[in-house]
């Protein structure tokens, strides 16, 4: 077990940052900002899943929106304790500990408050590796853990539990219930037995968020950071390149509807070579002079090149020069299972995976 | 002609221009207060063919960046209070002491402009009189302020309608996604709103009895700007011009009114970026973690080693040193140096702008072409109103925008208007250029 200082957390969410930077990161920093203030009321605990009981319950946190940011609309507190008490009482057991939903972004930082408020420890697991846009993208799913029961408490304080056995319905109930509560919704799913999730989760992601902002935040030059990047995360820098052409529409809509840029367009720095990023609310696609260099469920960061700082999408600009970083998701999601469940033909892309060529 | 004019408490520098010439100068030190350093500056500038003088634009950001704030009593709507302390919107350091009041009232309004929760005005008006008393600034902000600005109205009128003397700031007038950047900005405004009431006053009077047949506007933090009664009620949008000030006078004063301007100064070397001689924007001015400003605002950034060199794009090096042994940093070749105060002649330049920045909810193509048109003829009507020219007004930028995890059908739709006329009336001979002491 390990007691999270301020430190710990500010690395977190700079972890959080980098292994979601196509998710505008306002409000990991104010949660960051939340957590420290309150971190002298209480322990912050992140517990190995081996230090759970294999009968103790376990519960997922995250937030699902649809339509508002979590930032314009920040919650009051007490949603995500609400959950647990929902799933307690459905369920007739009481809660040992809380995992995150997603390894990344908001809901890769907020159970740490959750913990705060309630005593609980945080396990260092998850059931995604980073994140993915559909609560059914999971490797729980996978391993076939029920889904439900799913607490959910929106904006208002109104709050409901879905009992449903197929994710996917569970996404399209989970999502038609957060537009009507407001435009987001804390969530509580995954009610599982520690055993279920040491055998189905993706561990040591918590540790290894914090372990990033380390790196990230060290006084140190870009190169010697990038360095210490690659050997953590098995990473790789797809290209040093600069910002051609960015594009921003919908190609999903019928309606034609603008939405946040879909391409960015840049140029290899060294070999001139194009580089096209393909974005649907995720970066799906990193071709490569038109090959497939990375595809979801490939991790992929924007790094300043100058700064060694992450650049979410929302903060891209053209003539910027950027390094495009390839982080490997974990080795379940490029089974062929895992690339149904949440590679490219699950956003609408009929391609192979460029690891399924090897 | 034109009267830029940068006013301080105790000092003022003024500058006259005649279309894109220069032909008077001066500068106010050691004044007894600011009205004295204006009427001193503007006194010496009338003696300089005054009777021409059609504009006056002034530049009152560092009156506003050094008086003191006043206090804040905070509104801030939503459907329930925080929890707890730590869940509470947190104001950055620069206003968290002037809140001397925060008060929580039920209501708001989702992205869609759906009411979430009933507006509990019933016990807010049980409860205004405790609430403003020693306030006289009201800073509110709701739970879905940019669709719609209802609940924030309605609670506006009934702090009006218990005392009309009190000045009341609402979020719905500051475009930005965080609850907490409108939250800040708005509470911000609030602050100075006195000040910006008390120099929309001062300097009109100053301005017409030296100047009886000029229009008195101030400069903006887009470089554009606005009518000076705006002044008292939008005072955060004056709180920043000088850097995009820099631009609009560094883009005259290199006559190249499209490109990118490289200034390098003693402090720093900074970049930005003019179409038709203004600054292109940004919409929030970013503070680190802390909560962002919601003010269109010139888009600068630092000047790196990494900088874009783009061969198709006019690029202007201005060396602004006092000291020019060495040579500007990164390799840079001054296309030009200069002493003249560009900021000064920026505010004397400035044209007319406004802005459109709302949500619409569309369904198809043709509505968001709808939408987009009238936010587009909206921005033109409100610089045409200022004074702008009906035919010389034109849309600099057009934008639409979704959030990514969006609400389908719902744009953000983001317009700058601006008046496209020459500044000043016709430019003079240098011979009649002149330089007047204070």
């Amino acid at each position: 077990m390990r007691t999270l200082n301020s430190e710990d957390v500010r690395h977190f969410s700079k972890g959080a940052n980098f292994l979601a930077c196509h998710i505008d990161p306002a409000a990991v920093f104010a949660y960051e900002e939340m957590i420290v203030q309150a971190l002298p009321t209480g322990d912050v605990r992140l517990i190995n899943i081996d230090e759970l009981d294999p009968n103790d319950l376990v519960v997922a946190l995250g937030f699902v929106t649809q339509g508002l940011a979590i930032a314009d609309m920040p919650p009051v507190g007490d949603e995500f304790v609400r959950c647990i008490q929902a799933i307690e009482q459905r369920l007739g057991r009481k809660v040992s500990a809380l995992y995150s939903l997603a390894a990344g972004n908001i809901n890769g930082i907020l159970p740490l408050m959750t913990g705060l408020q309630t005593g609980l420890p945080i396990v260092d697991s998850d059931p995604m590796g980073r994140v993915l846009p559909l609560i059914s993208q999971t490797t729980l799913t996978l391993g076939g853990v029920r889904i439900s029961p799913i607490a959910v408490t929106g904006v208002t304080g109104e709050h409901s539990t879905l009992d449903v056995e197929d994710p996917q319905r569970a996404e399209t109930l989970v999502r038609s219930l957060v537009i009507e509560l407001g435009g987001w919704a804390a969530t509580a799913m995954y009610p599982c037995t520690g055993q279920q999730l040491a055998e189905h989760g993706i561990h040591g992601t918590m540790t290894r968020m914090i372990k990033i902002g380390e790196i990230l935040g060290a006084e140190e030059p870009v190169e010697s950071k990038y360095v210490q990047l690659m050997r953590l995360l098995n990473a790789t820098r797809v290209a040093r390149a600069r910002v051609k052409h960015m594009e921003s529409f919908s190609r999903d809509k019928a309606l034609g509807l603008p939405t946040q840029t879909t391409s960015l367009t840049l140029v290899a720095e060294q070999t001139g070579q194009i580089i096209r990023l393909e974005i649907g609310n995720e970066i799906l696609l990193v071709l490569v002079d038109g090959a497939v260099a990375a595809a979801v469920p490939d991790i992929i960061t924007l790094l300043s090149a100058d700064l060694g700082q992450v650049v979410n999408l929302d903060d891209v600009r053209v003539g910027q020069l950027i390094d495009i970083f390839l982080t490997p998701a974990a080795p379940i999601w490029y089974t062929e299972a895992g690339l149904n469940l949440a590679g490219p033909p699950a956003f609408g892309l009929q391609l192979q995976h460029p690891r399924c060529h090897a | 002609m034109r009267i830029g004019l940068r006013v301080e408490d105790g000092a003022c520098q003024g500058v006259m221009m005649a279309g894109q010439t220069k032909v008077a100068e001066v500068s106010t030190r050691d004044a007894a207060s600011l009205s004295d350093a204006a009427e001193q500056t503007l006194n010496a500038l009338s003696t300089t063919m005054g009777a021409n003088v059609g504009e006056i634009i002034v530049d009152v950001g560092r009156v506003l960046s050094s008086r003191p704030l006043s206090n804040v009593a905070v509104i801030r709507i939503s459907p329930r209070p925080p929890a707890d302390v730590f869940h509470t919107s947190k104001l950055p350091r620069i206003v968290e002491g002037i809140a001397t009041r925060i008060m929580h009232v039920r209501g708001g309004h989702d992205i869609r402009a759906h009411e979430l929760a009933k507006l509990d005005l019933a016990t807010f008006e049980r409860n205004v009189a405790s609430l403003v008393q020693g306030h006289r600034n009201v800073a509110i902000t709701a739970l879905g302020a940019n669709s719609t600005d209802e609940h924030e109205a309605r609670i506006a009128d009934a702090i009006l309608a218990h005392d009309s003397d009190v000045r009341i700031s609402i979020s719905h007038d500051f475009f930005a996604n965080a609850f907490r950047d409108r939250d800040f900005t708005t509470t911000l405004n609030s602050a100075l709103m006195e000040t910006g009431e008390y120099l929309a006053v001062c300097l009109e009077q100053l301005g017409h009895r030296y100047f009886p047949g000029a229009k008195v506007s101030f400069v903006k933090n887009d470089g554009g700007r606005a009518s000076i009664s705006h002044l008292a009620v939008r005072p955060v949008h004056a709180l920043h011009p000088e850097p995009a000030s820099q631009l609009v006078g560094l883009a005259l004063l290199s006559g190249q009114a499209d490109g990118e301007i490289i200034v390098g100064s003693e402090h720093s070397v900074r970049a930005g970026t003019t179409r038709d001689g203004l600054p292109t924007s940004t919409s929030l001015l970013r503070n680190v973690y802390e909560a962002s400003l919601a003010t269109n605002a010139a888009a600068i950034e630092k000047y790196t080693a990494y900088h874009p060199v783009q061969p198709l794009t006019p690029t202007t090096v201005v060396d602004l040193r006092l000291d020019r042994d060495g040579p500007l940093p990164f390799g840079l070749e001054p296309s030009f140096s200069t002493q003249d105060d560009a900021a000064l002649i920026g505010c004397a330049t400035a044209p007319w702008t406004a802005w459109i920045d709302r949500l619409e909810n569309v369904a198809s193509k043709e509505d968001l072409q709808r939408v987009q048109r009238i936010a587009e003829e909206d921005a033109k009507s409100i610089v045409v109103q200022s004074g702008g020219s009906p035919v010389l007004t034109r849309v600099m930028e057009a934008n639409s925008y979704a959030l990514p995890y969006g609400n389908p059908g719902i744009v953000r739709v983001r317009v700058q208007a601006a008046d496209n006329s020459e500044p000043g009336i016709t430019a003079l001979p240098a011979d009649c250029q002149q330089r007047v002491k204070a």
